[in-house]
Parts: structure tokens; C-alpha cells; sequence
């Protein structure tokens, strides 16, 4: 079967292309929004305690990679731990064992990731639904399972202490997280751009084709399995990245990483900021690393409580999440405007 | 953050002296110069205030802080080089997790500024802690975790011990094996926690001149130990131990009654704190022998701790909350001889310092790998009927010395 990834597939038509002042209206949101989200990223360690601010932006990145294939794949990973986990586990072995500065760390964490994603996507793309989610599932318990009891390697329940933050002997970045920060958020920006040219691709079109109608694509002629297969493998690429990051920030890996409750944790930060938005992943990620750390310290003790109703609250009030529901309401009091002035 | 001043009891004795003294010129010396950081002392009190450690230490740990500030202002009266107003608690919840535990740490370093972190239940989130106390250079006083990574591979110089470990928690079975109990079964959840513990047992049961006939790995967490207990008890044993702990213990010690085997064999357990009896109720888990820290109704001293502490708190004190205390009470005092909270200065002070207290008895900081070591006790659950009041559930049947219970320095630190 021969597949053409340089032809997309017929999109949505829309008047909006031809009218030049309507293209300008748009170029001109997106230079705002660019400017918001820059603003975002360059600021965030300035208006937050800095570590907690590399955590929002590894669970940003985390939460891009599950949007992936969650929102434009259709296929919702409820395992996705695995591939965080196993990437923070080969960045902190790779920080501690050869002493590269950690951005090589955790390009080599990413890459490991995507390996074992070759296998565990392999066979879970050819399911979907339910079953995929628990194909990842069951496969990222086998990793848990493997990482608890290799305890010369990962340090079973203890996890693996002291990985080292070695940058080419900057000491300002080796030891503030300050300054940290804007370096491995080039990486996350890096992996967030990778998501971002993904969907809008001829290749995201296909995915998309294959979440709202698998057998028409196969009809057309696409390989359903191997477009998912890349996307997973891709997905896992991202999430690694971000798993690299969150375990050199932290100067050690634990079991927590592998653990299903991370991925549940991603998932609902996917679905909190709307799904099949790729940005509201970054908000999801915001409002649940914040509301942890700000309910760690409060001395209330139902943070499951917290987290779990505003999930709920979530779901039955906006489906789309917040940055669905934000872009909804824009898009409706645009069209509002556009229908006054014709 | 919540931070709490703390709202202590003055002494109003010491208050009203403090009045008189200050219309006369002369009076006593002035309090000796100190050096604080930030003008204050800050304790960080970093541990599990919402999930299956909450009772053994949780927010009742920052009641025995703050006792132990109490303690420390009546003890030094206007000589204290730190005044109620200059000390701090500040709080936060680990959720047992390790990341949430290491980020919080490095709040609490960072951003109020503690001088020392207390407490960290579960090992994966202790080691996590202890590792940023390295990086800031600042102390952590480990209470509850039970690992001997914390003064073995992982130890550090700014990094303390202070109440227990997997290696004393086996040195109570030496006592069960002289009182006849001579083979064992183990049964051990099986990661990391639980094989360091039978490893200990192992060869605390051996070197008694005891044997082990078999130990029997579970899934963890487990809900069903039921085969497991036919298993261990299938060699027929005269002591059966779990390594279970939390949750997986109640359930362990439920089943091993339910199934009868409870006639045919003692129960030993690793690793039990008083508010796990408390919980399940002593009837459950009456004649089994573990190895305790320390135990609130062991004599006059501790009952007079207990007491004030169930004045406060409505519950009696674990072996944790002892230990913190103490540990609250040791730091302050560490600053009171050295005249500042500079860690470096502190660890000079503590290190091979020789401590008597409510919690440690024969207490020794040991320099070599910062293990607190001190007088532990093997203790037996009583029968529902002895017991005289609320919490009065142990009987102690043998001191273990300090040089038993924590032998030799651990070989794998070097600082």
C-alpha cells in the first residue's frame, strides 16, 4: 500500500481564508496569543517559586504528548507513566554514570523512551477504545513491576538518588533553579513545537482522519496502524522529554514516576485543560501542579478531595476543559461581531 | 503556607522576672550573643498529614515540637539564645510522595527559611529530602523513615537519623528466639522495604541460634494474604513474621487470626507503631512480639511526656512523636552551645554527642554515619484483659542496649 504523507486530506472550508480583513483579524490573534504564551514561559519562574515552576513545565510538555494522541489520535493512553518514567530513569542512570551535561541526559532519556514504545505501541494500536487504554495500562505496570524489583539498577522503592545537574560547569544553572529553568524550557518550547508541527501537518490530518473515522481512512488507502504507530512512538518521544526534565530538576527518579496514579494524574490535567487543544494541556498542568503545592502546605488534608471534584465539576459543567471553554466562547463572540457587521 | 508562630504556653514566671529585671541595672549577664539567620530559628516539619501515616506522626509531631520549645525556654529562661518570638514552626505534607516531598523541602529551605527539616516518613520520600539537605547545605533530622540508605550509601553529612531502622527493628526477634520461639517463617512484601527487613531478620533469627525455614515474598500492596499465611505456616514454624507495615499489616493480622494459624504459631511483626494496635484494637494483635523505640507507659518519665501530650492532643504519643520531640529539643539545645543555627556549627555540636532525654536513653549522635542510636525495647501486645486504660497495650519484656540495637557504624557511608 503506497501512502502519500505530502497529500492532506480536504479540510473544513473556510471564508475566513479569502477575506483579506478576516486573515488579518486572525494573524493579529495570533500574534497575541503568541505574545500571552511567550510572556507565559519567560515569566512563569518569576511569578512562582522556580522549581515548582519547572514542574509545571515538564507536566506541560507531559500532559502536550498525551493530548496527542488523546485529542487528534483518539486514542486515550492510560499508561503514558511508562514513558515519563522509563525516560527519567535513563536521563538520571545516563546524569549519574557519564556525567554529560543533562540536556544530552535527557534527549537520552527521550530516545530510550521511544524505544520501548516501539513494542508496547505495536501491539496496543490495534486496539482501540477501552482496550488500548488498558494494553498501556498492563504494559506500564510491567514496567513498574520491573522497576520496583531491578533494585541494582533503579534503586526499587527507594528510586535512584543523587542525579546530578552537570551543565558544562555553569554553576549558576547547575545549582539555581532559577536559571535552570530557562534552560530546559528551550527543551520543552523544543518539544511543545514538535507536537504543535505534528498536528498540523499532512500527518496530523491523517491522525485526525483515523480518530473520527479509522475505517474510511483505511479505505482511502492510509495504514491506520502504522500513522498511529509513529504518532505513539512520537507521543512517547515528547513525554520523555519531559520526564528527562522533571528527574534532573529534581536530582533523583522514584518509583512515583511509573506509577499508574502519573498517569491518571496527566490524563486528568489533559482533560482539565480540554482535550484535542494541544495548549490547554500547559493550563491543566498549571492549575494542578499549583493547587498541590499551595494544598501541600495549607494543612487541609483532602487533596484527592479537591482535585477529584474539580475533575467532576470539569466534566459535567465544560466539556471542552478551560482553554476548550475559553476558545469557545472567543470563537462565539467572534462569530457574534462577524453576523452584526454583515 | 501555614506558619505558625509558636503560640506557646510563656512562662509566666519567666515573663514577670523578666519585668522586675528590667527596671534594675545590674541583674544577671545578658543573654550570650547569638547568630541566627534570619534573626530566627525555623523548624520545618515535613511528613504525611493526610494519608496512612498521619496518625503515627502527622500534625501531632508539630504538638511535640512545640513542646520541646517549651521545654527549651523553661530549661534556659532568659539565658535561651533563641526567644520564643525568633522560633518558627512551618508545615507541609509530603502525600508520601517523593517528588511532592523534594519540592517541598526545597520550599521550606528556600522560601521560609528552615533551619532544619523533621520527620519525612517513607523512605523513597526521606532519601529524596536528605538529598536536598546535601545540595542547601542545610539539616534534616530523619524521624520516621525506616531505610538504612539514610546512614548508609545515600548518607550525607547534613543529614541526622534519629529514632529507628530496618536493622533494629529485627533485633527484638533475638529475644522471641532465647524465649523459645526458635523457628521462623517470614512473610515479606516484596520491595525494597521488605527484603532489607528480612535480610535483617534473617540474620538477627540466625545469630540467636534460631532458623528460618522459609521466607515468602507477597505482591505489595496485597490485599489477600491468605495463601501466603497457609504457606508460611505449612513448615510449621514457632514464629511466624510479617514484614507488612500500614494498611497491608491490619490486613495481614486480620487474616492470620481469621485463619487459625494463630493457634499453631506466634505472630511477629517488623515493623508496628502503638497507633496501629490503637486502630485495629488490641484484641487482634494480643501476643504479638515486635521491636519498639520507645513506648509512653515504659516509666515515670514518659508517662509524664504522655501525659502533657494527651492534655494536648487527646492521644497518647507514639514512638515518632517522641522522637520528634526530642530531636526538636536536641536541635535547640545544639544551638544554645553554639550560639548560632549555622548548620555546620550545629552538626560540630551534635556529632558524637552523648544524649539522655525522654526519647533517647544511653542516646548516642554517632559521628561515624549520623545514626542516632539508643536503648530499644522488645515489646509484647498485652491480652485485652491487663489492659488498665486507653493505650495501655504493651507489655516491654527485654531492653535491647543501644550498642545492640544499632551495632556498627554502617560500612557503605562515607560522608
Amino acid at each position: 500500500m503506497s501512502t502519500d504523507l505530502e497529500t492532506p486530506l480536504p479540510t473544513k472550508f473556510d471564508v475566513s481564508d479569502f477575506d483579506p480583513r478576516a486573515r488579518r483579524a486572525r494573524s493579529i490573534r495570533r500574534l497575541l496569543l503568541g505574545t500571552i504564551a511567550l510572556v507565559a514561559v519567560l515569566g512563569l519562574p518569576w511569578w512562582v517559586y522556580p522549581p515548582i515552576a519547572v514542574d509545571i513545565a515538564a507536566w506541560a510538555l507531559f500532559a502536550i504528548s498525551v493530548d496527542l494522541l488523546l485529542g487528534f489520535v483518539g486514542a486515550l493512553s492510560f499508561g503514558h507513566a511508562a514513558f515519563w518514567g522509563v525516560s527519567a530513569y535513563s536521563a538520571g542512570l545516563i546524569a549519574q554514570n557519564f556525567g554529560l551535561p543533562f540536556p544530552v541526559a535527557i534527549v537520552g532519556g527521550a530516545i530510550a523512551a521511544m524505544i520501548i514504545a516501539v513494542p508496547i505501541g505495536y501491539l496496543a494500536v490495534r486496539r482501540s477504545g477501552i482496550y488500548f487504554a488498558m494494553v498501556t495500562l498492563a504494559f506500564a505496570q510491567m514496567i513498574w513491576f520491573v522497576a520496583n524489583q531491578w533494585k541494582d539498577v533503579t534503586g526499587g522503592e527507594n528510586g535512584l538518588q543523587g542525579v546530578p545537574k552537570s551543565f558544562f560547569g555553569i554553576e549558576l544553572i547547575e545549582t539555581e533553579a532559577f536559571y535552570f529553568y530557562y534552560v530546559v524550557v528551550i527543551l520543552i518550547v523544543a518539544g511543545a513545537w514538535l507536537a504543535w508541527r505534528i498536528v498540523n501537518s499532512p500527518f496530523g490530518r491523517v491522525l485526525v482522519a483515523i480518530r473520527d473515522n479509522s475505517a474510511r481512512t483505511r479505505a482511502l488507502g492510509y495504514d491506520v496502524e502504522k500513522y498511529k504507530l509513529i504518532a505513539f512512538v512520537l507521543s512517547a518521544g515528547i513525554a520523555g522529554v519531559a520526564g528527562g526534565v522533571f528527574a534532573i530538576s529534581h536530582g533523583f527518579v522514584s518509583l512515583q514516576e511509573l506509577d499508574w496514579t502519573t498517569s491518571g494524574k496527566v490524563v486528568l490535567m489533559t482533560v482539565l485543560g480540554g482535550m484535542g487543544t494541544l495548549w490547554g494541556g500547559p493550563v491543566g498542568a498549571a492549575v494542578i501542579v499549583l493547587l498541590e503545592d499551595r494544598l501541600a502546605t495549607s494543612g487541609f488534608d483532602g487533596i484527592g478531595i479537591i482535585t477529584g471534584s474539580i475533575f467532576i465539576l470539569c466534566v459535567l459543567l465544560f466539556r471542552r476543559g478551560i482553554w476548550g471553554t475559553a476558545k469557545n466562547l472567543i470563537d462565539r463572540a467572534r462569530a457574534g461581531y462577524a453576523k452584526r457587521r454583515s | 503556607m501555614t506558619t505558625t508562630r509558636s503560640g506557646l504556653v510563656t512562662v509566666t514566671g519567666f515573663a514577670a522576672s523578666a519585668l522586675m529585671l528590667a527596671g534594675c541595672a545590674g541583674g544577671p549577664p545578658p543573654a550570650p550573643e547569638s547568630d541566627l539567620s534570619n534573626d530566627k530559628v525555623v523548624i520545618g516539619l515535613l511528613n504525611d498529614q493526610s494519608g496512612v501515616y498521619k496518625d503515627l506522626s502527622g500534625p501531632n509531631s508539630k504538638v511535640a515540637i512545640e513542646m520541646a520549645i517549651e521545654d527549651y525556654l523553661a530549661e534556659y529562661g532568659d539565658q535561651a539564645v533563641v526567644t520564643e518570638d525568633q522560633i518558627e514552626i512551618v508545615m507541609a505534607d509530603t502525600q508520601n510522595k517523593p517528588d511532592v516531598a523534594n519540592t517541598q523541602a526545597q520550599q521550606m529551605y528556600d522560601r521560609s527559611n528552615a533551619d532544619v527539616i523533621l520527620d519525612v516518613p517513607a523512605s523513597s520520600a526521606a532519601l529524596a529530602v536528605a538529598e536536598v539537605a546535601n545540595q542547601k547545605k542545610k539539616l534534616h533530622i530523619n524521624i520516621s523513615a525506616a531505610t538504612t540508605e539514610l546512614t548508609g550509601a545515600a548518607c550525607n553529612p547534613y543529614t541526622f537519623h534519629w529514632a529507628y531502622n530496618t536493622q533494629m527493628l529485627a533485633k527484638g526477634a533475638a529475644g522471641v528466639v532465647e524465649d523459645g520461639g526458635e523457628t521462623w517463617s517470614l512473610v515479606y512484601p516484596d520491595y525494597a522495604f521488605g527484603q532489607d527487613m528480612v535480610k535483617s531478620f534473617t540474620a538477627a533469627v540466625e545469630d540467636a541460634g534460631g532458623t528460618v525455614n522459609e521466607a515468602i515474598a507477597t505482591p505489595f500492596p496485597n490485599d489477600n494474604f491468605s495463601t501466603f499465611i497457609t504457606r508460611a505456616a505449612s513448615t510449621d514454624p514457632d514464629v511466624i513474621g510479617t514484614m507488612a507495615a500500614g494498611g497491608d499489616l491490619i490486613n495481614f493480622v486480620k487474616q492470620f487470626n481469621q485463619s487459625g494459624v494463630r493457634d499453631q504459631a506466634q505472630l511477629a511483626v517488623g515493623l508496628m507503631f502503638i497507633t496501629d494496635i490503637h486502630s485495629l484494637g488490641v484484641d487482634e494483635f494480643s501476643g504479638t512480639t515486635f521491636t519498639d523505640a520507645w513506648y509512653w507507659n515504659y516509666d515515670e518519665q514518659n508517662r509524664e511526656f504522655a501525659d502533657r501530650f494527651l492534655d494536648l492532643t487527646d492521644t497518647r504519643p507514639s514512638f515518632a512523636h517522641a522522637a520528634n520531640y526530642s530531636a526538636a529539643y536536641q536541635y535547640l539545645d545544639a544551638i544554645q552551645r553554639a550560639g548560632t543555627d549555622d548548620a555546620d556549627a550545629i552538626i560540630e555540636e551534635l556529632e558524637g554527642l552523648k544524649v539522655d532525654d525522654v526519647f533517647l536513653r544511653n542516646g548516642e549522635i554517632r559521628a561515624g554515619d549520623h545514626s542516632v542510636v539508643h536503648d530499644s525495647y522488645v515489646a509484647k501486645v498485652k491480652d485485652a484483659a491487663d489492659v488498665e486504660e486507653d493505650w495501655d497495650y504493651e507489655e516491654i519484656t527485654a531492653t535491647i542496649p543501644a550498642e545492640d540495637a544499632f551495632p556498627d557504624v554502617n560500612p557503605n557511608c562515607s560522608m
